[in-house]
């Protein structure tokens, strides 16, 4: 997991929206229009536009108190109806979660676990309730006719979708609440904040995946780092990401360093003892007394090199208008954990010039203003290098970052929470639109296959578009199959192949609509972020799965309105 | 009849017969508690035949309750997290994959192959990925603990306890890190938890690593009685506990320890060699041997009339045998270190080098010359050392320093005839070339 | 506006379609009629004639297949008609997890109505149908005749014009039954429109102005109830009580006009008579349709 990504850019992204949104509203009333022409003749273009001028006049004429009489009857019906039972489940859990979790942990690994574990808990208790909930409400409605007595009254059908949604989004909104609520006593209770941080290998060891280091104590330059110390300090870290470049040995700038022969190509290598470096440049904006910088770099050893002794690493900051290099002291890097360095305003290193120690002001002299395209900022460069010849220093974007002062757990927390929460919101919408047109079961299954393809097939169906997984597309990769050919034999060139590839191919853009449609839920799991003391970004996780919310809400307002308005509630 | 009682009645009755149906189910099904002759019937039939999974070892009941959920579908979830095992190695997610591993384990607790594997996998592969080497460490002992752990769980392999002596023996005493390997085994670099001293997991007693994988190697052995192994050829598989005591022995002298305890080393070793490994009784396809009977007339006339071959048969069996285990090789070894005066030479020729390294040119001569006329008597009365490289080669490394501190202090080329072990340097004299190489290499050139 | 009709319904016809779309069933073959404003309207026919899929068509629950409905002056897709109109359900189709007062109090939202009018509207409707012991009762606990009542009050929550009762008196006891009648009688009394289904002779008899007979779909008659009861080959007489020698002599009377006495007796034609009547012959000649007159319509 990586806590980096691009953040949501609002104007884009409503142009985006804009566009597919408008293509399809835009195809399905053309088509529409056509359709209607063509069976009914002149009449049937002016029907449509009477549904769509009934379509304006409902959206634009809602009544809140009808609206919310139908989320009323929603939350009475799931209160009703026993479905906040999930509760019962989610304190059994919560009672006996802490013997299955190890407490021989160390403290930081122990809180990761807890608060993936309570917020994992809650977001899988409550998806499939609302899942259900949200599915066979109307469908229940329509088989029971109690929609007929409804229906009959004054109210839109948009206000029926709408109520529904908003209702089982209440629902949820409690259910969520609630449980994060407890699920956050529960966490603080499981793993009390530890006084004594303890400095073990053993807590080294664990930090490979992710990890809550604090660091109480003032690093000494002269000295390098201090050991990590982990508690179980609850806090969220403030990550300010920067752009990287890479430095070859020829000192030739390029966007990606060397491949150590690693599978994952997350990092890249910069070789010790050359002008290989990488360069990390930090937006800044206003000075600041002190500049702490966070790294977990990876080693990669071509030889045995000092057995006992890790690589060697040194930060060099750069303004390249002042032609200023100013190298900050050497230091041994841990692997798989956080490397911090402090940075004071004032800055003092020994000049190779002029044989003498100067010192220069962090923001007067070293912060510049970058001229690039892409960044345009007041920046302060760092370049990362690697002291042992022969070996190689591995890196990625997210690897390095400043740390800004750390925000409280308690609202990366509920943050997180707020994420589960929209997440059962989208859900919700599109369970209440899928039942407006099929039965419960169908429903249920289209929103869970929504849920599953959105959040777990993401990649592999990404990697079946582009051709990355290979084997062709399913007529092909059926073709060998069925005759045990290998997939890095080409097929012949033949014109059953050629038909074959042709058919996979209108498979295949069938897919890249579906994972264009299908939108990435990953985003709304935000207890990554939490769990390994990041804070949960506003503009990367949470305003984008708001925005992704919204986004899926209005068209799926559309779906229902019209599919509950065209549809005969009496046909079965 | 029926329709007379009252609904408690009836319910009364109801529980009446199902207590009374349990009652056999319990009866023959009750599980075994572990002593011998325990349980319903079932578990006993089960314990006699050799069924149940009590008797591979200890049930663990999460694994057993995850393979009934399941039902059949084991093997679908373990290619999962097989697949998920691989993602995890190549993103470098650690600790998940440990996590994942043990996943595995509890889906297919009694497959060798899968504890041998990822135990492995953690103590070369992960350990591998690590800078620090106190990291690679943890990483030899999380595989060791699997394999431990793997074991317990099937105790009647003896592949299992091989494997954890093998990690125990060969990847703390001879990877590249071994000299802190070594070390950590004593004391653990997490001082904190262990108190500055060992794991008591994989040492609880404080002890050598070659020694501990003895003990590993004999219960390997031990379960290979009932049960055999399939990984190599009996009469090796049968060597491994002699061999951690020569391993052990050798290990103190590569790390500069000549006293008596090293002494006491090779002496327990040739004990361990000749006397325990060199009786164990093997059967080649026609006879049985044992490897210690050439050395004495009635074992082979013994040998001879127990299976009816013809003596050249014979001698030719013991000799391929022999040769496989390197047998009369390391049966001289120990015979040779476990003699104080072997010891003696050892400990001059390294300790010359010591001197010769801090620039004590002159005590450093003087102890390697005692050393090389030490050697070359040590030679002479064991002509088997005399085509073992690792002899050859010390004895070479000790002439090469001698040459270059006579450089150094003569400022000239010492001439050939006052080479000491000159008949060493004379034979082997094509070996000296690479070696040259390596010394060049770490003392700068001649 | 005041006199128009309140229902008009020209060339009604639907089809049931199949899930292929295939016509599986003629559920109402070109039906016409027009409802007036005040009057007491009975849809009457045996089970599947179609009566039901008429108000469902009324209220927009289904869209006809040809044919057009006027309601209120609106079409009958135009939810906005729903203000006026009451409608009672075949069997009340309600949240069985509401009590009485939630019901009514749900539905007075559906309507926009201020708290205190749902209040105020609620309580009189309770005590109108006779609810009060059970107004804090969830519906699921309630017998078939609470439920109908429960079922009734919500169709006035909005004090409509036009009320539909489809089988109002189902499930209900004699007494329920006449209560109901009785509370049809004083709708209509407060100006209302009521339109009725029911295959329940006696209920539409005893209340309904008009009545439509519909048959397979079809609409077979239509009238005023005493018009279409009234023999038209026949006359009634209705004297007191004859004396053998009056009868012989009335006959002598009738005889002189080449009419004859066919029976003496108390009148027995009643609206079962005629809706016996009407199925038997639309079976003997199917296909045989009532067309009102222009006259009849209005």
């Amino acid at each position: 997991m990586t806590f980096d990504r691009d953040p949501f850019v609002l104007l884009t992204g409503l142009r985006d929206w804009l566009l597919v949104f408008g293509g399809f509203v835009g195809i399905i009333f053309a088509a529409t229009i056509l359709v209607a022409l063509g069976i009914y003749g002149t009449s049937g273009p002016v029907a449509v536009m009477g549904r769509v001028w009934q379509g304006l006049h409902d959206f634009t004429h809602l009544s809140p108190r009808r609206i919310w009489a139908i989320s009323r009857l929603t939350i009475l019906e799931a209160w009703r109806r026993k479905a906040l039972w999930v509760f019962a489940v989610f304190a059994f859990l919560m009672m006996f979660a802490g013997w299955f979790l190890d407490s021989e942990l160390r403290a930081d690994m122990q809180l990761k676990n807890a608060v993936s574990f309570a917020l994992t808990t809650v977001l899988w208790l409550t998806i499939p309730v609302l899942l259900l909930l949200s599915c066979w409400g109307i469908p229940e409605d329509i088989r029971v006719r109690s929609l007929h007595t409804v229906v009959t009254k004054p109210v839109r059908r948009n206000e029926i979708v709408m109520g529904r949604i908003l209702g089982f989004s209440t629902v949820s909104a409690m259910i969520v609440a609630i449980m994060g609520v407890v699920g956050y006593v529960w966490v603080l209770r499981q793993v009390p904040e530890d006084d004594h941080p303890r400095l073990s290998r053993w807590n080294r060891m664990c930090l490979a995946v992710g990890l809550l280091p604090n660091a109480t104590i003032e690093p000494d330059l002269e000295k390098g780092l201090p050991e990590i110390d982990v508690t179980a300090k609850k806090f969220c870290r403030m990550p300010v990401y920067g752009t990287l470049e890479f430095v070859d040995r020829e000192g030739t700038i390029a966007s990606k360093g060397l491949n150590t022969g690693d599978i994952w190509e997350f990092r890249s290598y910069i070789e010790g003892g050359t002008k290989s470096a990488a360069r990390y440049k930090f937006a800044v904006n206003e000075p600041v007394d002190q500049v702490k910088l966070e790294s977990r770099f990876e080693a990669f050893r071509t030889h045995k090199g000092r057995i006992g002794q890790s690589l060697l690493v040194r930060y060099v900051l750069v303004n390249p208008k002042k032609s200023l290099r100013v190298p900050l002291p050497s230091f041994e890097i841990k692997e798989f954990s956080f490397n911090e360095q402090f940075i004071k305003r004032e800055v003092s290193y020994y000049d190779e010039d002029l044989k003498d120690t100067r010192t220069v002001d962090l923001f007067k002299d070293l912060v510049y203003f970058d001229d690039n395209e892409k960044i345009k900022h007041d920046v302060l460069q760092v370049e990362v290098q690697c002291l042992d010849s022969g070996q190689y220093l591995g890196m990625s974007r997210p690897d390095f970052f400043i740390r800004l002062p750390d925000r409280s757990f308690l609202v990366g927390y509920f943050k997180a929470v707020l994420g589960i929460w929209l997440l059962t919101v989208f859900i919700v919408s599109i369970g209440v639109t899928a039942s407006t047109f099929v039965k419960g079961p169908v429903a249920t299954l289209l929103t869970f296959s929504v849920l599953l393809v959105g959040q777990g097939f993401r990649e592999f169906m990404i990697k079946l578009i582009t051709g990355e997984q290979k084997g062709g597309g399913p007529v092909e990769s059926w073709y060998r199959l069925v005759t045990h050919m290998n997939d890095t034999l080409a097929l012949p060139d033949t014109v059953s192949v050629q038909i074959m590839q042709g058919i996979d191919k209108v498979l295949l853009s069938g897919l890249w609509l579906t994972q264009h449609l299908i939108p990435d839920l990953s985003s709304f799991l935000m207890s990554p972020y939490v769990a390994n003391g990041f804070d949960v970004p506003w503009g990367v996780a949470l305003f984008r799965s708001l925005a992704m919310t919204i986004g899926y809400l209005i068209p799926c307002l559309l779906v229902g309105y019209y599919s509950l308005t065209l549809r005969e509630l009496e046909a079965k | 009849m029926i329709e007379q009682l009252t609904l408690q009645q009836r319910k009364l009755a109801y529980l009446i017969g199902i207590v009374l149906l349990m009652l056999p189910v319990i009866l023959f099904g009750m599980p075994a508690t572990g002593e011998e002759g325990s349980g319903g019937k079932l578990a006993r039939l089960r314990q006699d035949y050799d069924l149940g999974e009590s008797t591979l070892g200890k049930v663990d009941p999460t694994s057993a309750t995850m393979n009934l959920v399941l039902l059949g579908m084991r093997g679908v979830a373990v290619n999962l997290l097989r697949m998920q095992l691989d993602e995890e190695r190549d993103q470098k997610q650690w600790a998940q994959m440990r996590a994942t591993t043990e996943s595995v384990i509890l889906l297919q607790p009694h497959y060798i192959q899968v504890w041998r594997y990822l135990g492995w996998n953690l103590a070369y592969n992960v350990s591998a990925e690590w800078d620090a080497v106190e990291d690679r460490y943890f990483w030899v002992k999380e595989g060791t603990k699997f394999l431990m752990q793997g074991s317990e769980r099937n105790n009647r392999d003896p592949e299992v306890y091989w494997d954890t002596g093998n990690t125990l023996g060969k990847k703390i005493g001879r990877s590249d890190e071994w000299k802190h390997f070594r070390k950590f085994f004593k004391v653990d670099p997490d001082k904190e938890r262990y108190k500055e001293g060992p794991d008591s997991e994989i040492n609880p007693t404080g002890n050598d690593n070659y020694l501990v994988a003895k003990e590993w190697f004999e219960k390997a052995n031990k379960a290979d009685e009932l049960r055999a192994q399939h990984i190599m050829m009996d009469v090796l598989f049968r060597s491994y506990p002699a061999r951690s005591q020569l391993d052990y022995a050798d290990a103190l002298h590569r790390e500069g320890q000549f006293d008596e305890i090293a002494r006491k080393a090779w002496d327990g070793a040739y004990h361990d060699w000749v006397e325990v490994f060199g009786q164990m009784r093997f059967q080649t396809g026609d006879c049985e041997i044992f490897l210690e009977a050439p050395a004495s007339e009635t074992a082979m006339e013994q040998l001879l009339s127990a299976s009816g071959v013809t003596r050249p048969k014979l001698e030719r069996e013991l000799d391929l045998y022999q040769n496989v285990c390197n047998y009369r090789y390391w049966r001289t070894k120990a015979h040779s270190e476990k003699n104080a005066n072997t010891a003696a030479v050892h400990r001059d020729l390294y300790q010359g080098e010591q001197l010769f390294k801090v620039n004590e040119l002159e005590a450093a001569q003087e102890l390697l010359e005692s050393g090389l006329r030490g050697y070359k008597v040590l030679l002479d009365s064991y002509q088997d050392l005399t085509v073992d490289d690792a002899a050859i080669e010390e004895g070479l490394w000790a002439i090469m320093i001698w040459q270059k501190i006579y450089q150094l202090r003569n400022q000239v080329q010492p001439p050939e005839e006052e080479i000491p072990l000159r008949s060493l340097w004379d034979k082997e004299i094509n070996r000296v070339p690479a070696l040259q190489e390596d010394f060049n290499r770490k003392y700068g050139p001649t | 506006m005041e006199n128009q009709p309140v229902i008009q319904i020209k060339n009604l016809t639907k089809i049931y379609r199949d899930f292929w779309g295939r016509k599986k069933v003629r559920a109402l073959n070109s039906l016409s009629l027009d409802v007036k404003k005040g009057e007491v309207f009975g849809l009457l026919g045996p089970n599947g004639s179609g009566k039901t899929t008429t108000m469902k068509l009324l209220l927009g629950l289904l869209f006809p297949t040809e044919g057009e409905i006027t309601i209120l002056g609106k079409p009958a897709s135009d939810v906005s008609k729903n203000e006026w109109i009451g409608y009672l359900p075949e069997e009340s189709y309600l949240y069985r997890f509401l009590n009485a007062e939630e019901t009514l109090d749900f539905y007075g939202r559906l309507f926009d109505m201020s708290p205190q009018q749902r209040k105020e509207r609620s309580d009189q409707l309770i005590e109108l149908v006779g609810l009060q012991n059970a107004r804090k009762r969830q519906l699921k606990e309630y017998s078939k005749g609470m439920t109908r009542r429960i079922g009734l009050a919500q169709a006035l929550i909005n004090n409509p014009d036009l009320i539909l009762l489809d089988e109002p008196t189902s499930g209900l006891d004699p007494l329920g039954s006449r209560d109901m009648k009785d509370l049809i009688v004083k709708l209509k009394n407060e100006g209302k429109t009521v339109v009725m289904c029911s295959h329940l002779l006696a209920d539409v008899q005893d209340v309904c102005d008009r009545i439509a007979i519909l048959y397979a779909g079809e609409l077979k008659e239509l009238g005023r109830v005493e018009d279409l009861l009234k023999e038209q080959n026949e006359t009634e007489l209705l004297t007191s009580k004859l004396s053998p020698a009056a009868i012989a002599d009335v006959e002598a009377a009738l005889a002189k006009h080449s009419a004859k006495l066919i029976r003496h007796g108390h009148p027995t034609n009643s609206l079962e008579d005629l809706f016996l009547k009407t199925v038997q012959k639309s079976q003997e000649r199917p296909g045989q349709r009532y067309v009102p007159t222009a006259s009849e319509k209005s």
